[in-house]
């Protein structure tokens, strides 16, 4: 079967996944990362990766006319994925199925290479569970004393939600990635039902019943009414729209973003983010490079604000750093074999292609069973305002830990 | 944001439709308190009745905007005298995430709102409609609804 792969715009990470294909020796596998100087020739499959942004439509549409079956996979071409936050600067970060007609869409960040198997082959993906089913941690769903933004590792039985951490894993699908299994709550990279960030912020304010909200004496009314106050719950949110809006700000029926812009699309999808989130971003969009893009973060805020770091963690550190310049060389040669020893060997340390493990100060999990996990456990950070520098990326922070500016010197792969 | 003045005529133009969604307890009762009463409030407000605020979440807040609804508002019953256990409070809860969201996407927050009545006084309900179109008013004033938007 003859698949063209055509990575769009951002992180390509999806685009190198789809590597796997060449292991089986029924797809005739082509890729083509620069659609823009494709000239078209008739084929049967054509994936799409990468986002996309109205510019693109000419190439969308010259790529649709040749061919039978046109499939977004990853959760940039199917819902904007991460890079649609930038949208919320007046970005336009668009769906593929707001530009072309007629596509499929497999989610996920990254995506699943079986379920794109699935969708090249045109059978239906075999139903899968809620994310909450097969979740280890049990659930009481009682109102929350408060909202946490850092994970303690101690609690390994209850809830994310019931401890205060924000989870998606009420919207989303069982997946490959499983971030919760490394201490992380789950992003909704792959939702169950439509609108789901909004479902999530619907079923988060309601979890979040008990915390204080400011109310005020309605002169009018004579009652009382909500006020526009900051309050508790404002507080321990600084970011709705990072947390709950993370894949589906496009596809949540809200309106586009008027905050303006500040940089290119990459840093606006930056700015405003919280600065424990940055781990999981930079895992998510770096590409090739989300190994040394997320390090990059970690360290200049730990060398600045003198936090301490193992022996063990900066082995673990250099040992994915090197496997990040191997994994380029498997992508370079297009060695499948490689591409799956060396992702493996990622996932060994830091838990996933998405990096859920990483995290200031050591990791999330457990990475080896003869390991002391004592010696390269994460702990709790203070938020520290500053501006941080470590080589191609410059990022300062607020009191609150929002990003407020950001500079990054580098090309995505 | 522009500095210039806008009048008060548009204003009133731009102030079509506001979904009112009451429960069918104090808020409602208080409607009706109105009706009896006489109370004239603006044409603009569109009631709709629920059987507890808890009941109305972002995804209808949404839906009434994206469909042409200038504001929405919740009334329910006073705080702690919720006729189910705490369906104003929870609904509270989403309309301040609400708020903070559309600030954080550039817009007003001063459209999205929740209020309470007493089912034995109309003019509490008349009040919060009038306080409704207050903060629309304030909204339209800042350029910042979602028909403003880019």
């Amino acid at each position: 079967m003859d698949v063209k792969v055509f990575q769009f715009n951002g992180c390509k990470k999806c685009f190198n996944e789809t590597l796997l294909l060449k292991e089986d020796a029924k797809y005739k596998v082509e890729f083509v990362s620069d659609p823009k100087n494709w000239k078209g020739e008739k084929g049967d499959i054509s994936v799409i990766t990468g986002y996309l942004l109205p510019s693109d439509l000419d190439h969308l549409e010259l790529i649709k006319n040749n061919s039978n079956k046109v499939i977004a996979y990853g959760d940039c071409p199917a819902t904007g994925g991460v890079f649609a936050l930038a949208n919320q600067k007046g970005h336009d970060v668009t769906p593929l199925a707001n530009l072309i007609e007629g596509s499929n869409r497999v989610h996920g960040c990254l995506g699943e290479i079986e379920e794109l198997k699935f969708a090249i082959s045109g059978i239906n993906v075999p139903k899968l569970k809620s994310l909450c089913q097969v979740c280890s941690r049990k659930a009481t769903c009682d109102y929350l004393e408060e909202i946490n933004r850092q994970i303690e590792l101690e609690d390994s039985e209850t809830c994310f939600n019931d401890l205060g951490f924000l989870c998606s894993g009420f919207i989303a699908t069982e997946c490959k990635e499983k971030c919760i299994d490394y201490n992380t709550p789950c992003r909704g990279c792959k939702p169950s039902i439509d609108r789901s960030g909004i479902r999530m912020l619907a079923m988060f304010g309601t979890l979040a019943g008990n915390i204080e909200i400011a109310t005020e004496h309605s002169v009018k009314g004579a009652t009382d009414k909500l006020g526009d106050d900051d309050d508790d719950l404002t507080d321990s949110l600084p970011d709705v729209v990072g947390n709950f809006f993370r894949f589906t700000l496009l596809t949540s029926g809200l309106p586009k973003g008027r905050i303006p812009s500040s940089g290119t699309l990459l840093e606006d999808v930056f700015i405003g983010r919280l600065i424990e989130e940055i781990p999981l971003i930079t895992g998510l969009l770096g590409g090739a490079k989300s190994i040394s893009l997320t390090l990059k973060f970690i360290e200049s805020y730990e060398d600045a604000n003198q936090i301490e770091v193992s022996e063990q963690t900066k082995k673990y550190r250099n040992e994915l750093l090197e496997l990040e310049k191997e994994l380029q060389k498997a992508i370079d040669k297009e060695d499948s074999a490689n591409y799956r020893e060396i992702t493996d060997k990622i996932r060994f340390i830091a838990g996933n292609m998405n990096l859920s493990n990483i995290f200031f100060s050591g990791f999330k999990s457990i990475i080896d069973v003869n390991d002391d996990f004592n010696e390269y456990k994460t702990h709790v950070f203070d938020v520290v305002e500053g501006t941080y520098k470590n080589g191609s990326i410059e990022y300062t922070i607020n009191p609150d830990g929002i990003i407020t500016e950001i500079k990054i010197n580098e090309k995505l792969l | 944001m522009s500095d210039c003045e806008i009048p008060d005529e548009y204003i009133q133009e731009r102030i079509q439709n506001i979904v009112v969604f009451m429960c069918n307890e104090c808020g409602q009762g208080s409607a009706n308190t109105a009706g009896v009463a006489r109370m004239s409030y603006d044409a603009a407000i569109r009631i709709i009745r629920v059987q507890c605020t808890g009941q109305v979440g972002p995804i209808q807040i949404m839906e009434a905007l994206n469909n042409g609804a200038d504001a929405v508002a919740c009334v329910g019953c006073c705080l702690g005298a919720c006729h189910f256990f705490n369906g104003n409070v929870i609904s509270m809860h989403r309309i301040k995430l609400m708020k903070k969201l559309f600030k954080e996407l550039g817009y007003s927050d001063q459209f999205v709102n929740q209020y309470t009545s007493r089912a034995a006084e109309g003019e509490t309900a008349v009040g919060d409609f009038e306080d409704i179109i207050d903060r629309l008013t304030t909204a339209i004033q800042e350029k910042g609804t979602i028909k403003d938007g880019c």
